[in-house]
């Protein structure tokens, strides 16, 4: 009896090791027979970055070792299915605790928070230097910079517990600090911490909200003194409810959260000017893109997305023209600042080849307005070269 | 990713499963012509200068083998033979361990400029030179026969599955199953579950762990917290076992689909009751190459203590040295002589009147305060680590961020632990190879989605 039992015990040794062992040859043999699927890629939307490519085989990439690298880093930026593998890893990494994936932490009550970047302070005193260098050569013009604080700076407390990310205000208070006195500080962080309970920032997205943008530009309107009269009453409108933003691909936290965009227009008509705009592709008359709610990012909506240089005239009462200065987060900013100007040339540095100065002269511009927020500006690596002075380069030609 | 090591799609989806199916097709006699052909593959793909360097090593100790073997009557002209053999191979570890530092030295002491840098170390070569050595020493010793096919010997040395962490096998340990060994599915199937096993705890453990202690050590003096250092050492001293032991696990698995027979290198070394006991179970066969060609010529146990504490201090520099030519290594290496001598002379006496769990939590703290000085090369800044350690120069007992990462890495944290006793294995084990085969299904699920897992972390 004894005997029998340890002759099966052992035949159940081997049996369960013949099953690995077939297991472990199966999983080899599929995988690699699924890799051979040449399906490639360039660039990753969720990861913000370009995929390796395969590298070329050279004798001399062998023998550095480089052409093994790229090799390595094409076989898994090019594996199949690599996003849902990735998804595979973030529900791992949440089971076992971790809160924070791909440098967005996943907050209380459904936020997805964006870490504060890091400030480097040589960078940043660059582009200071070179924003005052520009306003010494418009003496005249006004002049005004707003940051924009990030979701996690000031719905702080929908962190996860415990966490803790750069001090934005301590940014901010630096940068305001360093900032040329001819340039005019507009402190963006008061009004939206002191509503900071209402839906300022979107919940799955790295933007602020319509309704951020407005309590922002009604600080603008004050700062920079424009004409509160030309301000119409605004009503809100819903134009999507599905809205899913870029931080849950950015993180892999995809829980479904949908959440709503709302648009902001006057509500007696002949309160708004109407507009022409232009993005160098042809003259239209809104600022909203619709079709682009039904693409992946809806956020989109506004402008049409981010343009080098968009051009927008405008039938307000009134000689002013404003040269914006911007990243996205402007782009839902700009409806609040079109009856207070004639023309607002805007220019995203990061997609703008040009030079400020050709816009300056020929435009006509009366003010300029640098928006960014906080997060991109530290990060940013255009606006120093948009600054330059392109008189100076003429002549060194 | 780092080209040449296992955790790679490269290695686990074209390499290995090309390698395994070649292996099984060829004849016997062929086995190790391709296995070598692969470990040089291997070998190349990350280090595509230095296999040359390999190839040059193996060659001159192949010949000097036969050449010290040939003279073994002749015991001084053998021992002078010998005493080259080992020179030169030191010799050329020593280049390229410490040539870039002492140039660096140099250039900043002299005045003028040496236009060289030296090269880095490539991957495994204090590896496969103490295993280069250890054959030459066998063969001088006359424990085993000079390797007559230079081949077999090439194997023996550059065996891709030992090849990025041991274990440090010696060469009579070696020599009948690069002969002939056994293969069989129950075998593959054992090995499957130790490369699987050697490669979660890599990939899940000791990455992710490693990922708490990298964010500690980026934190600026006074920004830490005694939780935080407490951690950011622990997370260490978890991450070097799960790393290491899962390289062994993986080799050991290799070899085993291989036909081969690898030694285990830890036997749960965090169990230990002294830092002695500690080191016996740590990477135990560099620790044995160390006792068998080291302490043991000097005289080992059986001399007097003074010679003794000599003995062990000296092997501690050389362990010490072994890693690389910097301050923090060789702290590290005296502290744990120094400890090792102390537990020699008194400690141990009293540590055995004290109740036994004492002695574990004293091993555990002593180790862990010696990876300071291995994770931080640079000895004041160690020393200021541990400071940090006992609520010298930190900002607090407790922070948000020592909490936040304490939290967020519980759970594997607490596995992670557990990891470190045997119960949870052995336990495992009994109830698979006890039930049914219902069980045995249960056992490839396991191991299957352990796998998968892997795979996610490693594309990702």
């Amino acid at each position: 009896m004894r005997q029998k039992r340890q002759k099966d015990n052992r035949s159940l040794r081997i049996y369960r090791r013949k099953t690995v062992a077939l297991l472990f040859f199966a999983l080899l043999v599929f995988i690699s027979l699924l890799e051979l699927i040449p399906v490639e890629r360039n660039f990753s939307e969720k990861e913000n970055r370009s995929l390796q490519t395969r590298p070329r085989l050279t004798l001399q990439s062998v023998a550095s070792g480089t052409y093994m690298e790229q090799y390595e880093a094409f076989r898994s930026d090019q594996f199949l299915g690599r996003n849902l593998w990735g998804s595979l890893k973030t529900q791992m990494d949440l089971l076992t605790g971790k809160r924070e994936s791909n440098g967005v932490y996943k907050g209380k009550d459904q936020y997805l928070l964006e870490k504060i970047a890091r400030a480097d302070q040589k960078k940043i005193e660059e582009d200071l230097g070179a924003m005052e260098e520009f306003k010494v050569r418009y003496e005249k013009i006004p002049m005004y910079f707003a940051l924009v604080p990030n979701a996690a700076n000031i719905l702080e407390d929908k962190l996860p517990r415990f966490a803790v990310t750069e001090d934005q205000r301590e940014i901010f208070g630096s940068i305001s600090r360093k900032l040329w006195e001819g340039i005019t500080w507009v402190d963006l962080s008061k009004p939206l911490g002191s509503h900071s309970t209402e839906e300022i920032y979107y919940r799955t997205d790295s933007h602020w909200t319509t309704l951020g943008a407005y309590y922002a530009s009604r600080q603008l309107v004050e700062t920079m003194g424009l004409d509160a009269e030309k301000t119409p009453e605004w009503e809100k409108h819903v134009v999507t409810n599905i809205f899913t933003g870029d931080l849950s691909l950015k993180s892999g936290y995809q829980s479904g959260y949908q959440e709503s965009i709302y648009i902001y227009t006057a509500k007696k008509e002949k309160d708004m000017p109407q507009i022409v705009v232009d993005y160098g592709e042809g003259k239209i008359s809104t600022l909203y893109d619709r079709t682009k709610l039904k693409e992946r990012d809806a956020y989109d909506l506004f402008m049409g997305g981010s343009h080098g240089l968009t051009d927008i005239r405008t039938t307000a009462d009134t000689t002013e023209r404003l040269l914006l200065v911007k990243d996205s987060y402007a782009n839902c900013l700009i409806p609040f600042l079109i009856p207070y100007y004639r023309e607002i040339v805007v220019v995203d540095p990061e997609y703008y080849e040009g030079n400020l100065d050709e816009i300056m002269d020929e435009k006509k511009i009366s003010s300029v307005l640098f928006l960014y927020n906080g997060n991109t500006f530290v990060q940013d690596d255009k606006l120093n070269g948009v600054l330059q002075s392109g008189k100076a380069e003429q002549i060194s030609e | 990713m780092i080209s040449g090591l296992f955790d790679s799609v490269v290695f686990l989806f074209t390499f290995l499963p090309v390698v395994l199916f070649l292996y099984c097709l060829m004849p016997g006699q062929l086995k190790n012509a391709l296995l070598l052909l692969a470990s040089l593959v291997f070998y190349a793909w990350g280090e595509p200068a230095a296999v040359f360097l390999m190839a040059g090593m193996i060659l001159f100790n192949y010949a000097w083998g036969l050449h010290i073997a040939g003279i073994l009557k002749n015991r001084r002209r053998a021992r002078s033979g010998v005493i080259i053999c080992v020179a030169v191979n030191l010799g050329i570890l020593g280049f390229f361990l410490y040539g870039r530092t002492v140039i660096s030295a140099l250039n900043m002491a002299l005045p003028v400029q040496i236009p060289f840098q030296g090269y880095a170390l490539p991957m495994g070569m204090s590896f496969y030179t103490l295993q280069m050595l250890s054959y030459v020493l066998d063969v001088y010793r006359g424990e085993v026969k000079a390797q007559k096919n230079p081949a077999d010997l090439a194997l023996y040395v550059a065996m891709f599955p030992k090849m990025p962490g041991g274990p440090v096998v010696r060469y009579s340990e070696m020599e009948k199953q690069l002969k002939a060994r056994q293969m069989s599915l129950v075998k593959i199937g054992e090995g499957a579950m130790f490369f699987i096993r050697g490669l979660f705890k890599k990939v899940i453990f000791a990455d992710n762990i490693g990922l708490v202690h990298a964010q500690i050590m980026s934190l600026e003096a006074g920004q830490v917290s005694v939780l935080s250092a407490w951690l950011g050492c622990a997370a260490f001293a978890l991450k070097i076992y799960y790393n290491l032991s899962g390289y062994t696990d993986m080799a050991v698995g290799l070899g085993k689909m291989t036909g081969f027979d690898f030694p285990g290198n830890f036997d749960y070394p965090y169990l230990a009751g002294s830092t002695t006991e500690f080191w016996y179970k740590w990477h135990m066969s560099l620790g044995s190459w160390f006792r068998e060609y080291v302490y043991h010529p000097l005289g080992g146990g059986d001399v007097e203590e003074t010679k003794q504490v000599r003995n062990i201090l000296l092997i501690w520099l050389l362990a010490g040295l072994l890693h690389g030519m910097s301050g923090g290594y060789i702290v590290w290496g005296l502290y744990c002589g120094l400890l090792m001598v102390a537990e020699k002379l008194f400690l141990w006496r009293m540590l055995d009147r004290l109740p036994g769990v004492l002695g574990h939590i004293y091993s555990i703290i002593l180790v862990m305060i010696g990876w300071v000085f291995f994770f931080q090369p640079v000895p004041l800044k160690a020393f200021a680590y541990v400071g940090n350690m006992f609520g010298v120069g930190a900002n607090a007992l407790a922070d948000d961020l020592g909490m936040y990462l304490l939290v967020s890495n519980l759970v594997l944290l607490i596995i992670m632990v557990i990891g470190l006793f045997p119960f949870v294995y052995k336990i495992y084990e009994n109830v698979m190879d006890r039930g049914g085969r219902g069980k045995a299904l249960i056992n490839c699920m396991i191991y299957g989605v352990m796998f998968v897992l892997c795979v996610a972390y490693i594309v990702s």
